[in-house]
């Protein structure tokens, strides 16, 4: 009788607590980033982080020379992988100087900011999320440091992905891995636009629409500017692939940035989605005092049409 | 002696999370692109001393940590480990304790643990089963965590073990 009881309370005391874990599940969900989940990762981040990064550390060297053993069996093919990528970009370099020159003279046409000339903030990796199944990682700076929600992450390769929560001295970032962040790209090769969304641990699938030419394997894609500055490498096309049926196509995309070994990384901050909207509308103001004759409704197709809209990240 | 117990367990799963978090987590210690799931081996080997309530509860803020500090929905590990502690305490009382059962308990409990973890969180929203390495992420920490296991619950042991009670069959 009284192993029943012990039984029936811990039956109980389980229910309760499901209860209580589906509740804040919800509530978390349905906030969307403020509320009172926000407030326990802040008071919890703010108790774990000094903890974290004595434990970062001291444990740093050793964590770099286990990651290097471990990677040695993936050397092989990784530097298969490369040498065919090597072959793609060798053969891209010729237009690659042509098409610098091209954005060149846009730049001078548009007043169009380049992404170096953001401002940033600096920050260090400081910890991971807590399982294989997170696409997180959290830096070291945060809303005291003038990071705010949204803010595109890069490092010296690429976008890593955008700040998902910002508490005082951390903020948390949601990498380009995760399949919920969606980034609004361009083709460089093409300048046809696309979008490109986390598909497994390394990989990123790449949807195009409404395109005339093929993704050719080797092309770099960078953000198409709308909730990311643009010009920010995000990777290279694995796979060519072809509009065959007239309903776009679907590749694969190396990001350019390698997440296994992410330490210090850039936010850059003070960046509007409205600042690449305004820089369209210049655009088009442009073209329209040029060519009057133009229609001003957005239905072009050279990658910056709809690259405003294309990012309901989560 | 059970709330030095009870004590000394919240502080070793705390420790359990910043290990979790800060050494073996993705992007950090983690062979073949997968970490140990630390915490649950922690929770389980000090689940051996304690009564019900109190391990449930020591699964229950275990997984709500990784929650706070992780970057899924909060509740979800905190859902999952419970239900872990509790079907551990179910079978305890029905198995044998010795190496092998316990190696059995730390890899299904993790298994479990981790297939609840992506049952709700899909319920919630979360695309796990977008990914193309989902199964991989929920096997291999279980067999990981086997050689967590064998540091964590003789240290667990030495810490608060109690001869009296001793195992699943405790």
């Amino acid at each position: 009788m009284q192993s029943f009881q012990r039984f029936d309370r811990s039956t109980t005391l389980m229910v309760v607590l499901l209860v209580v874990s589906f509740l804040l599940a919800t509530f978390d969900v349905r906030s969307d980033g403020t509320g009172v989940g926000t407030t326990m990762r802040d008071g919890a981040q703010t108790l774990f982080s000094p903890l974290q990064d004595v434990a970062s550390a001291i444990t740093r060297p050793v964590v770099g020379f286990i990651d290097a053993l471990s990677d040695i069996a993936s050397l092989r093919s990784e530097n298969e992988r490369l040498r065919r990528e090597n072959e793609g970009l060798q053969s891209q370099l010729d237009r690659v100087a042509s098409l610098e020159a091209d954005f060149a003279h846009l730049k001078e046409i548009t007043g169009l900011e380049d992404p170096g000339g953001l401002p940033t903030v600096v920050a260090r990796i400081a910890s991971s999320g807590s399982s294989s199944f997170d696409h997180v990682r959290y830096i070291d700076k945060g809303s005291d440091d003038g990071i705010s929600l949204g803010d595109a992450v890069v490092d010296e390769k690429g976008l890593v992905g955008r700040i998902d929560l910002v508490l005082d001295n951390r903020a948390r970032v949601r990498l380009i891995l995760d399949p919920n962040v969606e980034v609004a790209v361009v083709d460089q090769s093409t300048s046809q636009a696309g979008i490109v969304r986390g598909d497994n641990e390394n990989d990123l699938l790449l949807r195009m629409f409404d395109v005339d030419e093929p993704a050719r394997e080797g092309s770099v894609v960078v953000t198409a500017g709308s909730r990311f500055p643009p010009g920010i490498t995000v990777g290279v096309i694995t796979q060519t692939a072809v509009d065959d049926a007239g309903f776009g196509l679907v590749t694969g995309v190396a990001p350019s940035v390698s997440f296994s070994r992410l330490d210090y990384v850039k936010v850059i901050v003070q960046y509007s989605p409205l600042d690449a909207a305004s820089v369209e509308e210049e655009q088009q103001q442009q073209e329209d005092a040029t060519d009057g004759e133009q229609p001003a409704d957005g239905s072009t197709t050279d990658g910056s049409d709809g690259s405003t809209t294309t990012e309901p990240t989560g | 002696m059970i709330g030095r117990n009870v004590v000394i367990s919240l502080v070793l799963v705390v420790v359990a999370v910043v290990a979790q978090t800060a050494v073996f987590g993705d992007g950090r210690i983690n062979p073949f692109g997968v970490s140990p799931a630390v915490v649950v081996v922690v929770v389980l080997a000090c689940a051996r001393y304690l009564d019900p309530e109190p391990s449930i509860l020591l699964g229950f803020t275990g997984g709500m940590l990784l929650d706070l500090l992780g970057g899924a929905p909060l509740g979800l590990w905190a859902m999952a480990y419970t239900v872990v502690v509790y079907v551990a305490f179910r079978f305890r009382e029905r198995t044998d304790d010795g190496p092998f059962m316990l190696a059995i308990g730390v890899v299904g409990l993790t298994l479990l643990a981790n297939a609840l973890f992506v049952v709700v969180g899909t319920l919630f929203g979360e695309r796990f089963f977008t990914n193309a390495d989902v199964i991989k992420n929920m096997v291999v920490p279980a067999f990981y965590n086997l050689f967590i296991a064998a540091v964590a619950f003789p240290l667990v042991t030495r810490l608060i073990g109690d001869r009296r009670r001793v195992g699943w069959s405790a």
